[in-house]
């Protein structure tokens, strides 16, 4: 067909254009993109509760909509878009504290025990890693999150936490430590 | 084993890890949402809130002081530029306006010449 309009992917940035003058399927695009990422973000972030990634994965996007031409497109959208998901469980931290749930929370942690057996599953590892984060709190996890899961640079993870690079390296540095000591498999495995 | 490679091992630990998919429910929620904004949006397009922003606004400054100076050049030296031939401007008792108004001092009583004898 002479007259075809040949798909053209969009960056980020573009879509987001896009939805400020009223496109639904670029928000489409955007939110498939970004669904899943989000999800585990705050699955992780927020105490493996799906129930809770579900209602901020939500509130995060309800956001978006409202307020498309809050996103100023010099800059990235993955940075621009973390840093809200990041200040949102932040506040999530805050009403926890407020309501008391974090002493809750410290009486239920489960006991972390050491990994000895070589041949655990890497799903099992993952959740171990987990709850070793939790023993440092939300800011650890978060730098760790979007480094090593996300694979933001260091520079970028220091603008969505609003942080020195320098800061977020040794919160990194910490992180990786206190993981490898708490995981013999990982302490075999991570040199310092 | 190396820093670099301890990263990677952790990089691939944490991107292989599946935590599931999000409620497909809220996707639906957020398009619906997405209409509603936009239809409200849609009205605000039409209103004339964007054009009085403008007008208010330090946007334009230069175009704007050029179009209120030409507007008070107009309305104020606009009397310098009439011009209406056929009116002589000047003292001349021929063509002495008067005044019409109604008054009942000047009003003629016509006299009806049959009843006139009756008059005396």
């Amino acid at each position: 067909m002479i007259f075809h309009k040949k798909d053209r992917v969009y960056t980020d940035s573009e879509l987001m254009q896009q939805i400020v003058s009223g496109d639904q399927s670029a928000f489409s695009e955007l939110y498939s993109r970004y669904k899943g990422r989000m999800y585990y973000y705050f699955y992780r972030m927020l105490g493996n509760s799906a129930e809770q990634a579900n209602d901020f994965l939500q509130e995060l996007f309800m956001k978006l909509i409202e307020k498309p031409e809050s996103y100023n497109p010099a800059f990235s959208f993955s940075t621009w878009i973390y840093s809200i998901a990041n200040n949102m469980c932040k506040n999530e931290y805050r009403r926890r504290v407020i309501r008391r749930e974090y002493e809750q929370f410290e009486a239920t942690e489960p006991r972390l025990d050491y990994v000895d057996d070589t041949s655990i599953e890497p799903e099992q590892l993952v959740e171990k890693i987990f709850q070793t984060l939790d023993l440092l709190g939300e800011d650890h996890r978060s730098a760790f999150l979007l480094r090593y899961r996300e694979g933001f640079s260091i520079r970028e993870v220091a603008e969505i936490l609003e942080l020195a690079e320098g800061t977020v390296k040794s919160r990194l540095f910490y992180a990786r430590k206190i993981v490898a000591e708490k995981l013999d498999y990982l302490k075999n495995e991570i040199e310092f | 084993m190396n820093k670099k490679n301890h990263e990677q091992l952790l990089s691939s630990l944490l991107r292989n890890d599946h935590v599931g998919e999000p409620d497909k429910t809220i996707e639906d929620r957020l398009m619906y949402s997405f209409l509603l904004q936009n239809s409200r949006s849609k009205v605000k397009q039409n209103s004339f809130g964007n054009f009085f922003g403008w007008i208010f606004s330090a946007q334009g400054l230069g175009l704007k002081i050029g179009l209120v100076t030409l507007v008070l050049f107009f309305s104020v030296f606009n009397n310098q530029f009439t011009f209406e031939p056929a009116k002589v401007i000047g003292n001349d008792s021929i063509s002495n306006q008067r005044i019409l108004l109604a008054d009942s001092a000047h009003i003629i009583q016509n006299v009806d010449s049959v009843r006139k004898d009756s008059l005396y």
